[in-house]
């Protein structure tokens, strides 16, 4: 099976909401001197795809969009399975919109290969957007499956376990598909063997640029003829909290009932 | 001159840094408490590859440059100083002199089931009455026949319980000091080698520290390892790589003082003000975070110097000197910022200053570093 | 003239109270911009539902009653949607940013031109016609606000956000719409929907919720949660560590990425506290954190918090609350 994952690199997203920091100009997020990381569910989509390869042999390829530095987020995809990776790279793409996006990964995959399964995280952990996934199904016009956690190949067609609100569908799809991958316990990224880290250095990172790809720079933000992002702005909190004290933790629990009860809450 | 980490240290860094923080530190207290050697977490270990990290694939191992290597027991130690130490062991003291001084067939022997955590190793030098000065070593090596005959006590040998592949130190000639020392390595299963005394210490819990009992142990001749009476230079050299390892152990618990005491610093109120907010905590904070730092930087320069095959004997005893000295002042400022919880076990703090005191010790003293470091300096050479 | 349509799935003729919630933030919409706000109810035998449309004032009711649109089949429900657009002609469309909507919320945007805020949590219509979105990101560490720029574009509201607007009942009517779906071109198919079995209260609905955190520690201490949590007559949820491990089902799991929810009271229990799961609390009106580290960040966002190990807290506080409040 010909797997194609897209994979974000992003600011570390389990920093302390007080080192979270802005760029007024930008309205992105100050890097600072936080470690770079692949987007939380992108990681359990890269698993999803490394484990269907060692059940039905294939091969993994691991697309990234960004700077010269996401070789890195690239390597550690090679470094836990992957068997090839394509970075996509040049200036107009930091600008691009989740469309602009979802056109330049369409193109570069329909460029490199024919895969019969391409998987995304359900969101970035950083804009949280959810959007890429499904615009990429319809560029390359495929079905689509978004926030399936387990994949399961069926005579010729997947079969995704796909969570809701109130449990989960098992939704068969034909293929080549999209699916969005959410996390649970069989899809924990696993850790890349030291080893396979200083394989994985050695190995080659297509570069594609937009010539490439035939993408004209006027093509990357066509969203914001319908919405503008205005302003991105970090919530004030006010509530302080009120510790309940207590010798023990019986005095601690009679006095946070007392205190729930006063509040009406109990 | 260049002071950013490759792609390559950043990644094993970031995936040791997840294993220890995942995996070990939810259990380090537990480690510690209860004095239990973390199999567990060995054998993991074991599969991301940090067995045998230096030593070359064809042998089993992950080949990583010592950068790397010291990145990674930083991680641990961050987590897990005992665990780290397990670790150290295994990769500088007993991998990395089969890897130097082994003959192929030993290499091919041993290096394998090292490096893929199948056995553990561990290093026999110290002696009750040798410790300091290793080269008074009393434990003897008898020939007879196609034999080597060993009798002698090794004591305050870290992995010893878990251990199955000794390389040991005794005296094979009759030359005295120095000059009469030869290596060995021994297989735990051989008849006539025990486990004696299991040591209770005030920190590195998570690891052995034990008496190996030598009596008319016979092993084979070819394994010896370096040349006859060699022995004391493959422990010296040994050492140098080993003290690396400490120094990598010294910052990982120092940055834990660090990071221990910023979160605390910044949560804890008292007078109606996170203590962060304090002068002196602030000093002791920066003091910490650019001792640790320094350290860092002695110990990565060791090791560019070891890496290029350049000597770097005085700059190990530097970084690990430094280093354990920054282990243990920042334990000690982190004790003292967390105040009462500091001494108790509910914190992270207390553990930090008892695993700290090791590092000064082991593997050459303090006092040890500045004699090598001053011989350096001097260009004497006693 | 542009509409503004809401789309919700009225399988069997039921709408969710959660797709009323849309119609709260349409109206705001359309009465800025003095637009008409129309709905379309999609699924097998959805024009049972629209006169629950017309009671909260929507006069034309679009529906899309077809064999094919059922629960989970979603690619049948974005077919209809399409189709609903081109009959309503709609300036903004709104969706729930829930199992539906995430899938189908952006494809349709694709198609309409690629215009789409999701995961929205509050629309601001001013006197001018202004119209703005917001959105927490980064994990919720920030809100985004978004300006309409032009029609047509697809917002996904999450649930719980927006309330269920003043009921203004109009004789309204259907308009059915037709679908040349064939159901053998679909691509996909729902071969099994499994629902877990909730006793007591949703944690949706649930005016008292009890959520665990990495620091419960394994599967074991959610019945000692659940044990609280039955006795407030809530229900129990989780951040995310608790469900990637499986210690609960991923339906437990409260967030950005899980649900988001407005109880009462929240208890969080061994609950750091990451952004991620705050942003589903942060419309609790009393939250509570159990917590043995004084540094965790939850405590930043609880109104009480009790410092100490919950296994050694909570049973003395299930055996307060039976004395004190009663069972």
């Amino acid at each position: 099976m010909e797997i194609v994952v897209c994979l974000k690199q992003i600011v570390d997203p389990e920093i302390p909401a007080s080192e979270f920091r802005l760029d007024p100009v930008t309205k992105r997020q100050i890097r600072g001197s936080h470690a770079l990381v692949i987007s939380t569910y992108d990681e359990n989509a890269l698993e999803v795809a490394l484990q269907l390869k060692e059940k039905q042999g294939g091969k993994v390829t691991a697309v990234t969009i960004g700077e010269e530095q996401a070789t890195e987020a690239l390597r550690k995809a090679l470094a836990m399975g992957a068997d090839s990776a394509v970075l996509i790279s040049d200036p107009p793409l930091l600008e691009a919109d989740d469309l602009g996006k979802a056109r330049v990964l369409a193109r570069a995959i329909r460029k490199l290969t024919t895969p019969d399964l391409i998987l995304c995280g359900c969101e970035s952990a950083d804009w949280v957007s959810r959007i890429v996934g499904p615009f990429l199904a319809e560029e390359l016009g495929l079905p689509c499956v978004t926030f399936g956690t387990r994949i399961e190949p069926r005579d010729g067609k997947i079969v995704v376990r796909r969570i809701v609100e109130d449990g989960y569908h098992l939704v068969e799809a034909a293929l080549p598909a999209v699916v969005t991958i959410a996390s649970d316990e069989t899809n924990t990224p696993r850790l890349p063997k030291v080893r396979d880290i200083m394989a994985a250095v050695k190995k080659p990172i297509t570069l594609l640029r937009m010539a490439d790809l035939g993408i004209e720079p006027g093509s990357l933000k066509e969203m914001e003829g319908r919405i503008v992002l205005q302003d991105v702005a970090i919530p004030v909190r006010e509530a302080r909290c009120e510790f309940i004290e207590g010798d023990t933790p019986e005095e601690q629990a009679e006095r946070l009932v007392l205190r729930l009860k006063e509040l009406k809450v109990i | 001159m260049d002071f950013h980490l490759s792609e390559e240290h950043r990644l094993i860094q970031e995936t040791v840094r997840t294993f220890a923080s995942t995996e070990i530190l939810p259990i380090a207290a537990e480690l510690d408490q209860q004095a239990r050697f973390p199999k567990e977490i060995i054998q993991r270990a074991s599969e991301l590859g940090l067995l045998g990290m230096m030593v070359p694939p064809e042998y089993g191992g992950a080949g990583l440059d010592t950068i790397s290597y010291l990145i990674a027991i930083e991680e641990i130690a961050r987590a897990c100083a005992g665990t780290a130490v397990i670790l150290s062991v295994n990769n500088s003291l007993v991998c990395d002199p089969i890897l130097r001084y082994g003959t192929e067939a030993q290499k091919r022997r041993y290096l394998p089931d090292l490096a893929q955590g199948r056995k553990l190793g561990c290093y026999c030098l110290t002696e009750p009455e040798a410790g300091s000065d290793a080269a008074s070593i009393q434990t003897v090596a008898r020939e007879e026949g196609d034999e080597w005959v060993l009798t002698g006590t090794k004591i305050f040998v870290t992995n010893g319980v878990e251990a199955e592949i000794c390389i040991v130190y005794a005296r094979s000639e009759p030359e005295p000091g120095a000059r009469g020392i030869s290596a060995f390595i021994v297989e735990k299963d051989r008849p006539g080698i025990t486990v004696g005394k299991v040591e209770r210490k005030l920190g590195i819990k998570a690891s052995s520290t034990a008496e190996i009992h030598l009596e008319e142990c016979r092993i084979p001749k070819e394994n010896l390892l370096g040349r006859r009476g060699e022995g004391f230079r493959v422990a010296l050299s040994t050492l140098d790589g080993g003290r690396l390892g400490i120094a990598a152990q010294a910052v990982g618990i120092a940055r834990a003082c660090l990071e221990e005491s910023i979160a605390y610093a910044r949560e804890r109120r008292q007078f109606g003000q996170p203590i962060a907010s304090f002068q002196a905590i602030r000093w002791w904070i920066a003091d910490m975070a650019t001792r640790i730092e320094a350290a860092r930087l002695l110990m990565y320069r060791a090791a560019s110097l070891r890496d290029r095959g350049r000597p770097y004997t005085k700059e190990a005893s530097i970084a690990k000197l430094f280093a354990s000295e920054t282990a243990m002042w920042a334990a000690h400022k982190a004790v003292q910022i967390h105040g009462g919880y500091g001494y108790i076990q509910d914190y992270p703090a207390e553990r930090h200053f008892r695993d700290a005191k090791i590092t000064e010790i082991y593997e050459g003293t303090s006092e040890i570093q500045r004699l090598v470091i001053a011989r350096h300096v001097l260009g004497v050479r006693s | 003239m542009a509409t503004i349509l809401v789309i919700a799935p009225a399988y069997e003729g039921h709408v969710g109270r959660t797709s009323l919630e849309l119609l709260g933030g349409a109206r705001r919409i359309g009465e800025a911009r003095g637009m008409e706000v129309v709905a379309a109810l999609l699924g097998k035998g959805a024009g049972a539902a629209a006169s629950q449309m017309w009671q909260y004032g929507v006069k034309r009711v679009y529906v899309a009653d077809h064999p094919s649109i059922l629960l989970g089949e979603l690619e049948a429900f974005y077919l209809a949607s399409l189709e609903a657009c081109r009959a309503a002609n709609p300036g903004v469309v709104l969706l729930l940013a829930d199992s539906v909507g995430r899938e189908v919320g952006p494809r349709l945007a694709h198609r309409l031109g690629g215009g789409i805020v999701t995961e929205c949590i509050d629309v601001q219509a001013g006197q001018d016609g202004e119209v703005t979105f917001l959105r927490p990101v980064y994990g919720g560490k920030a809100i985004a606000t978004y300006r309409l720029v032009n029609f047509p574009v697809v917002v996904t509201v999450k649930p719980h956000t927006m309330e269920v607007p003043a009921e203004m009942p109009v004789s309204g009517e259907t308009i059915p719409l037709e679908l040349s779906m064939d159901p053998e071109g679909l691509k996909t198919r729902v071969l099994e929907v499994v629902s877990e079995e909730v006793t007591g209260v949703k944690l949706e609905d649930a005016p008292v919720v009890v959520g665990g955190g990495r620091g419960i520690g394994g599967p074991e201490g959610f019945q000692l949660l659940g044990e609280l949590a039955r006795l407030l007559k809530g229900a129990v949820g989780a951040s995310r560590p608790p469900a990637d491990a499986g210690w609960v089902p991923p339906t437990w799991q409260i967030g950005q990425t899980g649900k988001t929810i407005r109880p009462d009271l929240y208890i969080a229990v061994g609950i750091s506290g990451a952004t991620q799961h705050i942003a589903g609390v942060s419309g609790a009106k009393v939250v509570v954190a159990i917590n043995k580290d004084p540094e965790a960040p939850i405590f930043k966002v609880a109104h009480l918090g009790v410092v100490a190990d919950y296994r050694k807290v909570i049973p003395p506080l299930i055996q307060k609350i039976k004395e004190i409040v009663g069972t």
